[in-house]
């Protein structure tokens, strides 16, 4: 792909918004959604006719049109709903940045509004006759997504010979930054040892390495970045943007790719740098999706912090600890500490550290990453001062 | 977006148009993949096309049945009511020598003593009429 982008450096995120973030919220998706695109607006001194795109996540209440319906837009311009599960992550804010680049559309909200803490997880309702794909994986016992990501992880301990403790030092980084952030929803600190007594959920992940379900909201405003200049906060200029899924990738265990442990994040990555005319090397802070500690590492490898097998052991020497880390990681706790908003959060907290309003705030931000969920089909976006 | 009550039973496969040629396979002992007439590649799980060239003349080809152990994890409830009433649940994936994985379980062996990349056969668990899984025994115990 060339780096010849009419996308990238085009738009910029104006305003952020979210809920409160809990265990049982209390009020419906459609409801959480509205109340977090309204706060998002009012961030960037925007009103809620001045919206004519509206971007959303997929399984969540409620269609890009009825929230338009709702915020009384006189014609909803462009519009879309992102698949890929926690690979959409970033999916809303890539198709804003492109339609706003593009003249589709002006004004764009892009959010994800998550009622999980209450519901029965996906898993649960696995069929008794699969006629699809799961009809072999589902008589052996394979089953949860914590199952499919930790087959791959103990494969990553075996090829990188990394310490079998890098993946609890993932959920014990994360909730260091979660202490400092009144939003999350795990703030007491823990430790290695927390993490490895935790219950085995599937070996060798750990209860304390599995994200938890919350409910709440998040949302964005996208617009071009000559109309950011006039709005009420500094701009994170959206600086590249980009989907994946890399050959033969066949969802979380990825058996059929040429190598397993290369995911449809590394894809995305080569064109999310080329696009944004950046490096691995330029990033200040990453935010990457986390719902199990080994993805974390998967994402620090596809985005190019790490080599193939490195980031275990960069993980394990303290690479991401803190915020003077030499790569400060998921400065709001991730969706492991600060709640599990399918990585929606990531692209708020991204916004955040671009603006120096962190809880978790490294120093000097130029260029942040945000990277959605790496072993699915994918997303990922670049933001710059 | 029910609480619907978890299936009491082991999943089976649905025995599909699609995938009634590996069924029929695992039925006489014999562990069945795709493979593409154009590119001769083999593909697994079976599809309507081939997921390296998108051509979509496919054949069946009885494969070796070797393989090696690619990983495993070892699952803990909660699970499927089946499987959390026999847990802690070993699951595996395996690596044909036709270089495709599938997901799998041992026989023949305690977890204890699981190596990576250790040589593999196939071996067929009938478990009615319709259904006989493939599952793996280490190569020399055979
Ligand atoms: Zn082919």
């Amino acid at each position: 792909m060339s780096g010849r982008s009419t996308v990238g450096g085009k738009s910029a995120i104006v305003g952020i918004g979210t809920t409160e973030f809990a265990r049982q919220i209390g009020r419906p998706e459609e409801v959480t959604a509205l109340e977090a695109i309204r706060s998002a607006l009012e961030d960037a001194g925007l009103n809620p006719k001045d919206v004519d795109g509206v971007f959303q996540v997929e399984g969540q209440t409620g269609e890009p049109w009825d929230v338009a319906h709702r915020l009384g837009v006189e014609n909803l311009r462009a519009f879309s709903t992102t698949g890929g599960g926690g690979g959409a992550a970033a999916g809303p804010v890539v198709w804003a940045a492109t339609a706003v680049a593009g003249g589709l559309c002006e004004v764009a909200v892009a959010y994800r509004a998550r009622n999980r803490g209450s519901m029965q997880r996906p898993w649960a309702q696995s069929p008794a006759r699969p006629t699809d794909r799961r009809a072999f994986d589902l008589p052996y016992g394979l089953v949860a997504p914590a199952q499919q990501i930790a087959l791959t992880a103990r494969r990553y301990l075996y090829e990188s010979g990394a310490p079998e403790d890098c993946f609890a030092r993932v959920a014990v980084a994360q909730r260091d930054h979660a202490t400092r952030n009144p939003r999350a929803v795990f703030r007491d600190p823990i430790t290695v040892e927390d993490v490895l007594e935790s219950r085995m959920i599937s070996d060798p992940l750990h209860l304390l390495e599995c994200c938890p379900e919350t409910d709440g909201a998040c949302a964005v405003v996208v617009t071009s970045v000559e109309r950011a200049r006039d709005l009420a906060q500094a701009p994170a200029v959206i600086a590249g943007v980009a989907q994946g899924t890399g050959h033969r990738h066949t969802l979380m265990t990825n058996l059929q790719a040429p190598d397993p442990l290369v995911w449809p994040g590394a894809s995305a990555a080569q064109d999310l740098y080329a696009m944004a005319g950046l490096t691995p090397g330029d990033v200040d802070v990453a935010l990457l999706y986390d719902m199990f500690t080994p993805v974390t590492l998967y994402n620090l490898e596809s985005y190019g912090f790490c080599g193939r097998g490195e980031a275990g052991h960069f993980v394990a020497e303290g690479g991401i600890d803190g915020v003077d880390a030499k790569l400060p990681v998921n400065t709001h706790g991730g969706n492991m500490s600060e709640g599990f908003l399918h990585g929606f959060n990531h692209v708020l907290e991204g916004v955040r550290q671009i603006r120096g309003s962190s809880t978790g705030q490294v120093a000097n931000v130029d260029v942040a990453l945000v990277g959605a969920a790496p072993v699915v089909p994918t997303s990922s976006f670049l933001l710059t001062r | 977006m029910g609480q619907s009550a978890m299936i009491d039973v082991r999943p089976m496969p649905a025995v599909t148009e699609l995938s009634e040629p590996y069924w029929s396979g695992t039925r006489r002992g014999e562990l069945m993949l795709q493979h593409c007439v154009d590119c001769e590649n083999p593909q697994f799980p079976p599809e309507v096309s081939c997921t390296h060239c998108g051509s979509a003349s496919l054949n069946w080809q009885r494969a070796s049945g070797r393989a090696r152990l690619y990983s495993w994890t070892i699952a803990h409830p909660p699970l499927l009511p089946y499987f959390a009433a026999r847990a802690p649940w070993p699951v595996v994936a395996v690596e044909l020598e036709e270089g495709v994985r599938m997901v799998s379980q041992l026989v023949g062996l305690e977890v204890e003593d699981y190596e990576f990349d250790m040589p593999l056969v196939a071996d067929f668990e009938k478990v009615d009429e319709e259904v006989t899984l493939v599952v793996f025994r280490p190569a020399e115990s055979k």
